[in-house]
């Protein structure tokens, strides 16, 4: 969940917790207070009632050993005496009981007093009933303001927090997406600082920036340390391999030891091959190369299955060419045919002999995905993100490699923006895609 | 010929000294541009072979210089570790006949110096003859006294270069990367190589007997006349 609604709902839920708490005191607290104010007026009603027992009234009806009930035209109150066969024990002893009670077929809730008195020489109990429906719908009136007030103000919090919050998050945001996000290259980084008064996000984005310069160092130290290296190992291999040379073309030389300056050159031309691919590696991650060409997929696809005719030729493997879309992007020639020569050359070099490549391509909007399928060793699926890495040799019975073909073709896919997905089955062959996306 | 090196790297210079003195060309250094600059103003060069990082300047500022002058037509070689394709590019579009990157094999820059002595003289010995084949590299056919030999590009090329190397082992790897040229991971010890070789043998075999194209076990090829 994002941060913002986080603090969102939290506020929120909060907010909820505090109505809810203040909505269940007042209720709660509005019965005690009104319990206590009818106990006191029913209180006063029993002392009035026994001031006045000696009217003449009240003493007839006693006298007469009836209950008495009275009430009023709307039955808010009551007062029920009923003789007792013995005299009231207590007459001072008060309780106070809500009950329903039926009075003239109207049931209803009342708040009781229940006491008893002794007159003439006779005990009467004594209740005093006083209606508490009014509160009730008090009650019921103060509930539901309470949860209309707890709607809106839920709603109104939580919009104006989701509000607040993406104003006070959008530097955040930012930070994330311009600094981190976005940044695949740590040379393109932008050190433009995101508007924020927010001091914290100041840290964040000065601490990435920071930490971005440093990272940065490193890189352009190592790219220089790598072209320098490569460029600096070059002219001594360019001595010591003339140097072979001419020893060869000195007459009398025994076949031994011929065999041994060739074994040598041999050596020196793998060591070549590899100062060269780190160094073409290095200018491809420098930036070094331009994209200025207009690159036909399907001719270069083309151009290179007929250079390695002979290889076909010699390993008896089959190209299946089923590409038959026209797709042009701007490139670098030499690096999408280095690109496409390595890939396709691994097709041969991983294929069974009699083996079979395909390419196909496929051109939706602007989407084109180029797959090379051969029928060969292929790779283990947890080998596949290794395949990629400098020096990476796998398990393939393959003594040439140098493990710098597929280092080779990550790099000059990522300088054009180039998609990479290979499927791979072990004794079953290989699926390596290209997809371009949006590059016509 | 003359040939003037320009390289710092003296120990480099010493070898490709006695390679191209063995072959009959006469040789003159030069490690430095300033020096180079004199050399270059003083005589006129058949070919320059010219290194790019002088310690006192840039290759190119050499080159320019020797195209500013009139009625030169001394062929450059730029021999360079940069390697980059814009160099390259940059070093041809300034007039530089040829571009060979370092490290380079003694074979393959003999090999362009003779290509490039045929463009520029047009050479009436444009034919090369052995043991009876005529080759014209100007057209690039082979002929058996009057007999046409159809050979494939690179079967051609393949056979050129053994020619023009003759009495020397050509390992696979200079072949390889003479014929396909200078392609990054190549797989510099297959023997697609030998394929080719197999059917120009074979081609070759035809019309006469040829003892004098070895295969010299485990390294490559040698055309002993």
């Amino acid at each position: 969940m994002k941060l913002q609604f986080k603090l969102a709902l939290y506020n929120a839920l909060t907010k909820l917790a505090i109505i809810l708490f203040t909505g269940a005191l007042i209720l709660f607290s509005l019965e005690r207070i009104t319990f206590h104010h009818i106990g006191l007026r029913l209180l006063q009603k029993k002392a009035e009632l026994i001031s006045h027992l000696s009217s003449k009234e009240i003493s007839q009806i006693l006298i007469q050993e009836k209950s008495f009930i009275d009430y009023n035209i709307l039955p808010e109150e009551y007062i029920d005496i009923e003789p007792l066969k013995t005299l009231y024990n207590n007459e001072k002893e008060v309780t106070f009981t809500t009950e329903l009670r039926t009075i003239d077929k109207k049931t209803e809730t009342y708040r009781i007093l229940k006491s008893g008195f002794n007159y003439t020489g006779r005990g009467y109990s004594l209740e005093i009933g006083e209606t508490i429906n009014g509160i009730d719908e008090l009650k019921s009136t103060i509930k539901g303001f309470t949860l209309l007030m707890l709607l809106i103000a839920l709603s109104l919090t939580l919009l104006i927090d989701l509000i607040f919050t993406r104003y006070l998050l959008r530097p955040f945001y930012q930070i994330i997406d311009r600094k981190l996000v976005k940044v695949n290259d740590p040379m393109n980084f932008d050190y433009e600082k995101v508007s924020t008064s927010t001091q914290d996000f100041k840290m964040l984005d000065d601490s990435i920036s920071s930490l971005m310069i440093k990272i940065t160092n490193l890189f352009t130290l190592e790219k220089q340390f790598i072209a320098n290296v490569s460029h600096e190992l070059l002219t001594p291999i360019s001595i010591i391999s003339s140097r072979l040379e001419n020893i060869l073309q000195q007459e009398g030389l025994s076949e031994e030891n011929e065999n041994k300056i060739f074994a040598s050159l041999k050596s020196l031309d793998r060591l070549k091959s590899i100062i060269k691919s780190l160094l073409l590696i290095s200018q491809i991650e420098n930036n070094q190369f331009n994209k200025n060409a207009r690159v036909n997929i399907a001719d270069m696809v083309k151009e290179i299955n007929e250079e390695f005719e002979d290889r076909l030729e010699d390993k008896k493997v089959t190209i299946i060419n089923q590409v038959k879309n026209s797709f042009i992007m701007p490139a670098n020639l030499s690096l999408m045919y280095t690109l496409l020569y390595n890939v396709i050359n691994n097709a041969i070099k991983y294929n069974h002999k009699h083996g079979t490549i395909t390419i196909s391509d496929t051109l939706k909007e602007d989407t084109y995905i180029l797959e090379i399928t051969d029928t060969g060793i292929g790779i283990d699926q947890k080998e596949i993100e290794k395949a990629f890495n400098r020096f990476e040799k796998l398990d393939t019975g393959e003594k040439e490699s140098y493990g710098l073909g597929l280092a080779i073709v990550k790099s000059i896919t990522a300088f054009h923006n180039i998609k990479v997905q290979i499927a791979s089955k072990k004794n079953m062959g290989t699926t390596f895609k290209l997809i371009f996306e949006g590059q016509a | 010929m003359n040939i003037l090196i320009v390289e710092d790297e003296k120990s480099l210079v010493l070898e490709v000294y006695e390679f191209l003195s063995k072959e009959g060309f006469t040789v003159e250094n030069a490690h430095t541009k300033r020096s180079a600059e004199e050399k270059i103003l003083v005589n006129n060069y058949d070919f320059i072979l010219l290194d790019l990082g002088l310690p006192d300047g840039d290759g190119f500022d050499l080159l320019r210089t020797l195209k500013n002058i009139k009625n030169r037509e001394d062929a450059v070689i730029i021999l360079t570790a940069r390697g980059s394709v814009d160099d390259r590019i940059s070093g041809l579009e300034q007039g530089a006949d040829d571009y060979l990157a370092k490290p380079f094999s003694l074979n393959e820059l003999l090999a362009r110096i003779h290509a490039i002595t045929r463009r520029k003289h047009k050479l009436e010995s444009n034919e090369i003859a052995i043991k009876g084949f005529k080759i014209n590299i100007q057209n690039r056919t082979i002929y058996y006294n009057d007999d046409r030999i159809n050979l494939t590009k690179k079967e051609f090329e393949i056979f050129n270069y053994l020619v023009l190397n003759k009495k020397r082992v050509i390992s696979r790897t200079n072949l390889t990367e003479h014929v396909w040229g200078d392609i990054l991971e190549i797989n510099s010890d297959s023997n697609f190589v030998d394929v080719h070789v197999k059917n120009l043998r074979k081609k070759l075999a035809q019309f006469a007997p040829i003892d004098w194209f070895e295969t010299v076990r485990s390294i490559g090829y040698r055309i002993n006349i």
